[in-house]
């Protein structure tokens, strides 16, 4: 183990971000290395997308109780297409503060979550980098703006391939030079046609899925089956298409099943000089060395790594001067959809809408300027409509015999449902840390805790407001509503958007890192994860996450060419 | 969100719930038929062993099944072999689940009981149309909260694992919804119905 800097840029992680700053990173002729938790997939072997129900053992829903008791927000990603992907907690647990919940999905493998995830890609507006000064006067601002930023969503547009229309709508950018929209599907029709009559404007939905040839990438095949994975690589993900381009590369390295444990640093600099890992096929403890490191481990991750390498120095973890680190954790404010039926889809045949998998239209943010409410900010909202892969609204009727069987079969071309996401807050009461009792994982690496709260003023009022808002869209376009119950918003990290603990900012004393991602206290360790995000608008995150990551690594590789690292 | 249209473990936690608030009743008399008619029940097929249950307990699954999704126009749960299916996953759950095997041999004990108490015979014994009765006065609950019927647990679990055997099996979601997808398409036409464009 010499002491020399073998790598120029250590990059921890392999998925939304951390596959875009090893490939910006390595085409600037940098000499990365890629460190990945997990192990490398074979979409030929690992993703089982064509494959019905009644092709496994027990109808893609494991043995009963297999899974253990999984944290709400998880039932519906492990399945059997997809439980040797997933971490599952009762294999990697993570512990809770008394009365906290946090749903915490892991996906350990090279291209981490963006293997299964949902593809929406909008851009942040003007006035989400800027709500304090813009919008309301609340929490903080970004260091950065949309100038700043927008770039390099057209630069990642470019690269992941992205469908959608360069419609105009407020707040909500769009690329220019998008691939064509997807066709909706009927329900999707009948919505726009609702909320027109309301004033609300329903767009398409930009896609990281291919509506055609694109890179030499396949269009989708519509076997609508994304959620378990493509085997073609029609939607983005970093293993079907970074990593095929940057295995290529001679100034790249990939090593696989290498969690990193801490971060190396160097007393008389001040600076990083690599990290430690461990390679879990044998459980032993290895160090890697370079001039620069990237954390793009997804923020819990990073943040337990920072953490972890906590020193005389920073006795609370690295970089953590400011003591903000772990703090300001954040997700959408989502609860249970409305469900129902479109009386007028009711008894027709059968039609496949599967389609892209994802819905092809979607409601983007349209309330704005209002005053005297109980809640900040806005809300977008997502339908799910037509023929799935299930029995649909009629099997929620009583009885049973002919007459349930034929409305079951009359309603199942009728089903509509629609949920949404509000803006989530960013509280410092809401925060990971290193778990005080001690959690290790089998690798003897000690584990967080999480101290979080989705039940808070704003989020109640919200969700009201909200279901209000889909409830008039819903029937506008004909919908009859089944009545439903409001939930409390979802547990923190339930539908995968966590954001925060690592917050850019330009005061030191009040954030983990500055405009470029780098760590106040330690210039040459960056986190480009979701970890740095300031705000949490309602817009999906991780366009804005890759957006963040290559304007990170754009940067860092222009410090290399200065020799200022 | 991205969950594909109907996630049904979550989904099946909804059905029938509907009786249980003001709202909800009303919504069922705009929407219910006025009455039902149920189809004869086939004797039971032998020539399966059950994994879990009795071959007595099983033939009255094969029954009850029957009696919730029924062969009609369409094949039904027997066609769909749904009692195996059921059988199979009980007997699963042993390692994770126990408590769902004691839900099914205790439910299946209480309906003999039920049955005795109507009709002073078991479960086993009685008609086609007197398990019918039986099991409709099981689910009375479900169209109206302020009744209550020591059977309408199991019955609910019943018709849970019946609804999902049946919708998951090839005979149910591609036969009887005549489920289109999970396909390769060259093209996606969406809607292209010009009564619902404008």
């Amino acid at each position: 183990m010499g002491t020399h800097a073998a790598y120029d840029v250590i990059v921890v992680g392999s998925g939304a971000a951390g596959g875009i700053a090893a490939y910006v990173l390595t085409m600037k002729g940098l000499k990365v290395l890629c460190l990945e938790a997990g192990r490398m997939l074979d979409p030929s072997r690992d993703f089982f997308t064509h494959k019905f129900p009644y092709e496994w053992p027990y109808r893609g829903e494991g043995k009963p109780g297999q899974y253990g008791k999984l944290p709400q927000g998880m039932e519906w990603k492990i399945k059997e297409w997809t439980d040797h992907l997933y971490t599952i907690p009762a294999e990697d647990p993570y512990a809770l503060a008394p009365g906290s919940k946090f749903t915490w999905t892991r996906l350990r493998a090279v291209g981490g979550r963006t293997n299964l995830w949902g593809r929406g890609c909008d851009r942040f507006g003007p006035l989400d980098f800027k709500p304090k000064s813009l919008q309301d006067g609340w929490g903080e601002d970004w260091p950065i703006s949309y100038e700043d930023v927008e770039p390099y969503y057209d630069r990642v547009e470019q690269l992941i391939g992205v469908s959608g229309s360069s419609e105009e709508v407020y707040n909500t950018p769009s690329g220019k030079h998008l691939l064509p929209a997807f066709n909706p599907r009927c329900g999707e029709v009948l919505i726009r046609k609702g909320a027109v009559k309301l004033g609300i404007k329903v767009t398409p939905k930009p896609l990281a899925v291919l509506s055609r040839i694109y890179d030499n990438r396949p269009p989708c095949h519509y076997c609508g089956a994304c959620n378990w994975g493509c085997d073609v690589g029609a939607r983005y993900s970093s293993l079907d298409v970074l990593v095929p381009k940057l295995s290529r590369q001679k100034n790249f390295e990939l090593r696989t099943n290498a969690p990193v444990h801490t971060i190396l640093m160097d007393r008389s600099t001040g600076k990083a000089r690599g990290v430690t890992y461990i390679d879990t096929r044998n459980g032993l403890e290895y160090e890697a060395y370079g001039k620069a490191v990237v954390l793009a481990a997804s923020l819990v991750e990073s943040i337990r790594i920072l953490m972890n390498s906590r020193d005389r120095e920073y006795p609370s973890g690295l970089a953590n001067s400011s003591g903000t680190m772990g703090h300001y954790l954040m997700e959408h404010v989502a609860f249970n959809s409305i469900e129902g039926f479109f009386p007028q889809l009711a008894g027709r045949p059968t039609s496949n809408d599967d389609g892209p998998g994802e819905s092809c239209l979607y409601i983007p943010r349209y309330n704005y300027g209002e005053k005297d409410r109980k809640y900040l900010r806005g809300w977008r909202f997502d339908f799910y409509t037509g023929c799935g892969m299930g029995p649909g609204p009629g099997a929620r009727f009583p009885g049973f015999g002919s007459a349930y069987k034929k409305k079951i079969k009359e309603l199942y071309p009728a089903a509509v449902q629609m949920g949404g996401y509000g803006e989530g807050l960013p509280f410092y009461w809401n925060y990971v840390e290193i778990d005080p009792g001690g959690l290790r994982d089998r690798f003897e690496i000690p584990q967080v805790r999480f101290h979080t709260t989705s039940e808070y003023d704003h989020a109640f009022a919200i969700r009201d407001e909200m279901y209000g808002q889909m409830e008039e869209i819903l029937k506008a376009s004909g919908a009859e509503i089944f009545p439903y119950e409001k939930e409390s918003p979802y547990p923190l990290g339930s539908v995968t958007h966590e954001a925060g603990g690592c917050r850019m900012g330009n005061d030191s004393r009040t954030s983990v890192l500055d405009e470029w991602n780098r760590c106040h206290d330690v210039k040459n360790v960056l986190v480009v994860d979701a970890g740095c995000f300031v705000s949490h608008p309602e817009k999906q995150i991780t366009h804005t996450i890759m957006a963040l990551a290559y304007r990170a690594s754009h940067h860092l590789a222009e410090e290399f060419r200065r020799g200022d690292v | 969100m991205g969950q594909r249209l109907i996630a049904r473990r979550q989904s099946l936690k909804y059905l029938g719930m509907l009786a249980g608030s003001v709202a909800g009743r009303e919504f069922l008399a705009a929407w219910l038929p006025k009455s039902e008619k149920a189809e004869p029940i086939r004797p039971t097929e032998s020539s399966y062993t059950p994994l879990f249950f009795e071959p007595e307990e099983f033939s009255a699954v094969e029954a009850l099944t029957e009696l919730i999704i029924p062969t009609d126009q369409s094949p039904g749960a027997k066609q769909a072999q749904v009692a195996r299916y059921i059988d199979f996953l009980v007997s699963a759950a042993s390692e994770y689940n126990p408590a769902l095997q004691h839900e099914w041999t205790d439910g299946l004990q209480l309906l003999d009981r039920l049955s005795r108490e109507k009709y002073q015979r078991s479960f086993h014994e009685i008609s086609a149309r007197e398990k019918q009765m039986l099991l409709e006065e099981m689910s009375l609950p479900e169209q109206d909260s302020g009744r209550t019927h020591p059977g309408y647990k199991f019955y609910r679990l019943l018709k849970e694992m019946t609804v999902e055997g049946f919708y998951t099996s090839q005979v149910g979601l591609i036969q009887v919804l005549e489920y289109k997808g999970l396909s390769a398409l060259s093209e996606f036409p969406g809607c292209t119905h010009p009564e619902h464009q404008s």
